[in-house]
């Protein structure tokens, strides 16, 4: 009787371990984060600040930002960024570029939408995304598992 | 299977579902999520084809040049649907408007409104409850400068377990004097869904 109540015990612990891996399946990490700010040099010539954050493990053996890139359309504001994959098969992802002005303020906040992205294998792919405005100034592109 | 065993599975299967839930659930969802329910055309696909055609739009070299000193005035053409699928279509370009008139770079005429705009206009003239001087006058709008069109179109293929869904939507901006569309692209999405063995 003993050994019939471990036993009833380990499977209450296996099955939270496996309702556990479960939820994980579902959750989405914050992914990787890019940033890319307009300044000026002493010159007066338009610069691009950069900086990429991972905050997902997972996804730093799977991709990689090779570039961080901005251009102007006229007055509006264009960014593009370079992935790599670093794994060898096919993976999902989705990305999204938020947008903020030159105080650093969101433009249209809340309203981004996310993209799919497919990356084949050892697949170098850019991305791509337009300001939605003139007074866009900064850019953050976000990538992360799809939900 | 001796008794013990049963035991075992039986508290693995009923812990199981406790702890991951098998109630209903009802909450907010993120209004720009990219997840794919279906094949069927789905809000994440309108929110791709508007921000592709805006932002192909105002970048595009000859339209920066023109709307660099002034603001066009455009109006939209309802989208021509020959997919299978009943669409609000009026919501994709409601959306390209939007996001055009938020860039700064054009203004719009709404012919929608038109009625509402004449019922406006006849009582500011003729109810004589409006001082003459600041009534509007009729025959005062601005006609467009060019006209935005559209088409909409679906492949749709199913072999087996499996429906692969292309959708294609073409826009293009007309010189309403000259008759030359000065802008067109295209936006494609494919959706592919695959049934797995136990329904679903």
């Amino acid at each position: 009787m003993k050994q019939n109540r471990n036993l009833i015990i380990s499977g209450i612990v296996a099955a939270a371990l496996i309702a556990s891996l479960g939820m994980a399946g579902c959750s989405t990490t914050a992914g990787v984060e890019a940033t890319g700010k307009t300044s000026w040099d002493e010159q007066g010539a338009r610069t691009l600040e950069k900086n990429v954050v991972f905050n997902s493990s997972g996804l730093k053996g799977d991709i990689q930002i090779v570039e961080v890139k901005s251009a102007m359309a006229g007055d509006i504001m264009r960014a593009q960024a370079t992935l790599r994959s670093k794994d060898k098969d096919t993976l999902p992802f989705q990305y999204r570029f938020d947008w903020y002005d030159a105080a650093g303020l969101e433009i249209n906040s809340g309203a981004g939408s996310w993209k799919p992205l497919i990356l084949y294998g050892r697949e170098t792919k850019t991305i791509q995304a337009v300001a939605p405005d003139p007074r866009a100034k900064e850019f953050k592109l976000k990538i992360r598992e799809p939900d | 299977m001796n008794n013990s065993m049963k035991a075992f599975l039986a508290a693995v299967a009923i812990g199981t579902m406790a702890l991951s839930g098998c109630a209903s659930t009802m909450q907010y969802g993120d209004a720009g999520s990219a997840k794919p329910i279906s094949t069927e055309f789905g809000s994440s696909d309108l929110q791709q084809i508007a921000e592709a055609m805006v932002d192909s739009m105002i970048t595009f070299p000859p339209m920066v040049e023109l709307t660099s000193a002034r603001r066009p005035v455009v109006s939209v053409d309802s989208v021509k649907n020959k997919s299978m699928q009943h669409i609000d279509t009026e919501s994709i370009t409601d959306s390209i408007r939007a996001k055009l008139i938020r860039s700064g770079k054009f203004r719009f005429i709404d012919r929608t409104t038109d009625d509402q705009t004449v019922e406006e206009l006849k009582i500011q003239q003729d109810s004589g409850l409006v001082d003459k001087k600041s009534a509007v006058q009729f025959g005062q709008q601005l006609g467009a400068e060019f006209l935005l069109t559209s088409n909409f179109s679906e492949i749709r293929q199913k072999a087996g377990s499996t429906t692969d869904v292309y959708y294609k939507f073409t826009m293009s901006l007309k010189n309403l004097k000259t008759g030359i569309l000065e802008w067109s692209d295209e936006k494609e999405i494919r959706k592919v869904f695959k049934r797995g063995t136990f329904g679903g």
